[in-house]
């Protein structure tokens, strides 16, 4: 099992670690799965976590100028390693303004993801700060818990309002109710519900936009004005959506009535999928 | 004692202040002839922290020397009591146009007072403990390595290790300089090792007579860092053997500030110094050997001298140099145990003795002063506490 991989261009290293901290946002360990192609940050959707998951996946040739893998078979050739994505983050942090940025499968004291960055000095030899990030290697035999999630049938497919708006509609949401129904339907409407003993509130947001409508089975027969919608755990989406550095270029949310909240970011070269389920 | 700072130097003062919070949670006000020296020593007594600001610094400096109070230097306040007035430089920097500090008018207070715009006073009346000064006794000039950074290549170099990090490892050799994260062996499992290096080039003076690798506490030492940074003051940094204290400096016309730190010493290392003297010829020398004109900024000895008694060593860090004074024999330092992987404790003076001559403090010892009368010289001897408003 090997893998090499080296930055060069300060325009990749910014997003690469932009991505990153978008992660290690959004959870404390998680599962990174290396082909030869692409780079993937997996959560499952273990009681542990609540329910969500994500999915985020990165095209390596939009970051890497050098990328080479040999995963831990010929027939299998992937690489999954648990990580921390604070600990990549912390990392990447102070590197931004680095010459060339190497990463790395070693064997320290246990397994470790090293990463080097090469910064620039005053002297004719280059400063070199060397990160050992432990890691785990994931067993073969566990790679089927991490499978791409399907994307469901799901009912009602909406853009999203601009994230900062929606993020603090919910802030304030969350001192007063834990759960949130968040509901929409295929004329660009949607609605963000709380309801407790005391208050109700709700927020309504129009003209968001459908996007074209291919996996949605019920798309013909679906009245355009019927909410579908999920009740959800409101620190939950408070968590995703504050998770987010920079504007995705495409966000939007897929719902299925009364089950789940898929929310997709198209992103800078990356894509990221969450799924938040619905609660009772 | 008076003293008036003005304009800028209120919120240098300010700074002085911040940076020794990182040391200790208490502080000592030590009115000297040449200044005002503000110290600061760690919980553990590992760690010592000086800012020496000097006459020039302020608009007006004057010492009481015949009063009755005299013995205000030992003048302990608690860092949080004195903190909030410098708590924000920025408005400082606005709207106070001068600050006063003095002694002398109460037994038990000490009285600062913010001159600001508009005719606001702000006066704050601070109690105090009278308790012994203790000071680190560092000879800096037996150091076999002495380094000299620009401020911003210190701070680039602890900039990759998080707040939270503790000790770092300083490894120097002829050709490279390295820092790394230290955690202790039963926690290296699961954390993030973290190695910054780069060439003695970028060092203004590189000088390694013995190479190295000291561990000691960053935190206690950001303080210092950022400090410097903010006046641009290049950073002196005079180490040895690990085990030895290692210490950070800056000063200019009309300041000097230091920070001593221990640093471990491990199994496998000589421990320099040793019952009966020393083979080592790093180690600091026995006071008879001392050179007699000792630089004496390399520290500021306190307003009141006595000989110096060792600290008996329950405490786990290494200990400094101790000399005492007219050629009584010194106490020696614990030596390490070269069996065990352990810490050592800078060895203080403590300072309590009634106002001598300063100018034979300075020739006859490297180390200032401690209680003549009581062969217990530790902290818990202090005089009867002062209620603290």
């Amino acid at each position: 099992m090997r893998f090499r991989a080296k930055i060069l261009d300060v325009g990749c290293l910014n997003s690469f670690t932009r991505v990153v901290n978008t992660i290690s946002k959004l959870t404390k360990t998680c599962t990174l799965r290396l082909t030869a192609d692409n780079l993937y940050f997996m959560l499952s959707d273990k009681v542990a976590n609540g329910g969500v998951s994500m999915w985020c996946e990165l095209d390596q040739g939009n970051f890497f100028d050098e990328f080479q893998m040999e995963g831990v078979a010929s027939d299998a050739n992937e690489i999954y390693l648990e990580l921390v994505p604070e600990n990549l983050s912390r990392a990447l942090r102070t590197a931004q303004n680095a010459k060339s940025l190497k990463a790395k499968l070693t064997k320290k004291h246990c397994p470790c993801l090293t990463l080097a960055a090469e910064l620039p000095s005053l002297s004719s030899v280059s400063r070199v700060v060397t990160h050992d990030i432990p890691v785990d290697v994931i067993p073969r035999k566990l790679w089927h818990d991490f499978r791409e999630p399907t994307v469901p049938d799901f009912d009602v497919s909406i853009y999203l309002p601009p994230l900062k708006t929606m993020k603090n509609v919910i802030d304030r949401m969350k001192n007063l109710s834990n759960f949130l129904v968040l509901e929409a339907n295929r004329s660009g409407q949607m609605n963000l519900k709380i309801e407790t003993d005391l208050v109700s509130v709700s927020t309504h947001f129009r003209d968001l936009g459908n996007p074209p409508c291919d996996g949605g089975s019920q798309g013909a027969s679906q009245d355009l004005e019927t909410m579908a919608q999920a009740r959800v755990d409101i620190k939950k989406l408070q968590q995703f959506l504050s998770s987010q550095q920079v504007n995705p270029s495409k966000a939007m949310c897929n719902i299925v009535d009364k089950k789940m909240v898929h929310f997709v970011w198209l992103h800078e070269n990356a894509s990221l999928q969450y799924f938040i389920p619905a609660m009772a | 004692m008076k003293c008036v700072i003005e304009g800028s130097n209120v919120k240098v003062f300010g700074k002085a202040i911040h940076a020794l919070s990182r040391i200790s949670d208490e502080m000592w006000l030590d009115p000297l002839e040449k200044g005002l020296a503000v110290r600061s020593v760690g919980p553990a007594h590992s760690s010592y922290g000086c800012f020496l600001f000097t006459r020039l610094f302020f608009q007006l400096y004057s010492l009481n020397i015949s009063s009755p109070q005299a013995a205000l230097g030992r003048c302990k306040l608690p860092v949080k009591s004195v903190l909030p007035l410098f708590r924000c430089s920025a408005s400082i920097e606005r709207s106070v146009d001068s600050c006063k500090i003095s002694t002398g008018l109460s037994d038990t207070q000490v009285t600062f007072q913010l001159f600001c715009k508009h005719g606001i006073t702000k006066t704050y009346n601070l109690g105090f403990q009278e308790h012994d000064v203790l000071q680190a006794v560092f000879p800096a000039h037996l150091c076999p390595n002495v380094l000299k950074a620009q401020p911003s290549l210190l701070g680039d170099m602890v900039i990759h290790f998080p707040a939270s990090q503790e000790e770092v490892t300083l490894s120097v050799c002829p050709k490279r300089v390295t820092m790394r994260n230290y955690c202790e062996e039963r926690d290296q499992i699961k954390v993030m090792s973290t190695e910054m290096s780069l060439h003695p080039e970028e060092f203004d003076y590189f000088h390694v007579g013995v190479d190295s690798d000291i561990t000691f506490c960053l935190k206690e030492l950001r303080g210092l860092l950022s400090f410097a940074e903010s006046h641009g003051l290049p950073v002196y940094v005079h180490f040895g053997h690990p085990g030895q204290p290692v210490r950070f400096s800056v000063e200019n016309m009309v300041l000097e500030a230091s920070v001593v730190l221990a640093t471990q010493t491990d199994s496998e290392s000589e421990v320099s110094v040793q019952p009966g003297g020393s083979e080592d010829p790093a180690a600091p020398s026995r006071p008879q050997d001392a050179p007699p004109t000792a630089p004496p900024e390399e520290q500021v000895p306190s307003s009141q001298g006595s000989p110096v008694l060792s600290r008996p060593g329950n405490l786990e860090y290494f200990g400094l140099h101790v000399a005492t004074d007219s050629g009584a024999h010194a106490a020696e330092p614990e030596s390490a145990d070269p069996a065990t992987f352990r810490l050592h404790s800078l060895l203080f003076g403590a300072v309590s003795s009634p106002w001598p001559n300063e100018g034979d403090v300075l020739h006859t010892s490297l180390a200032c002063a401690s209680d003549t009368e009581e062969d217990n010289m530790e902290e818990r001897s202090s005089a009867t506490p002062m209620p603290i408003y």
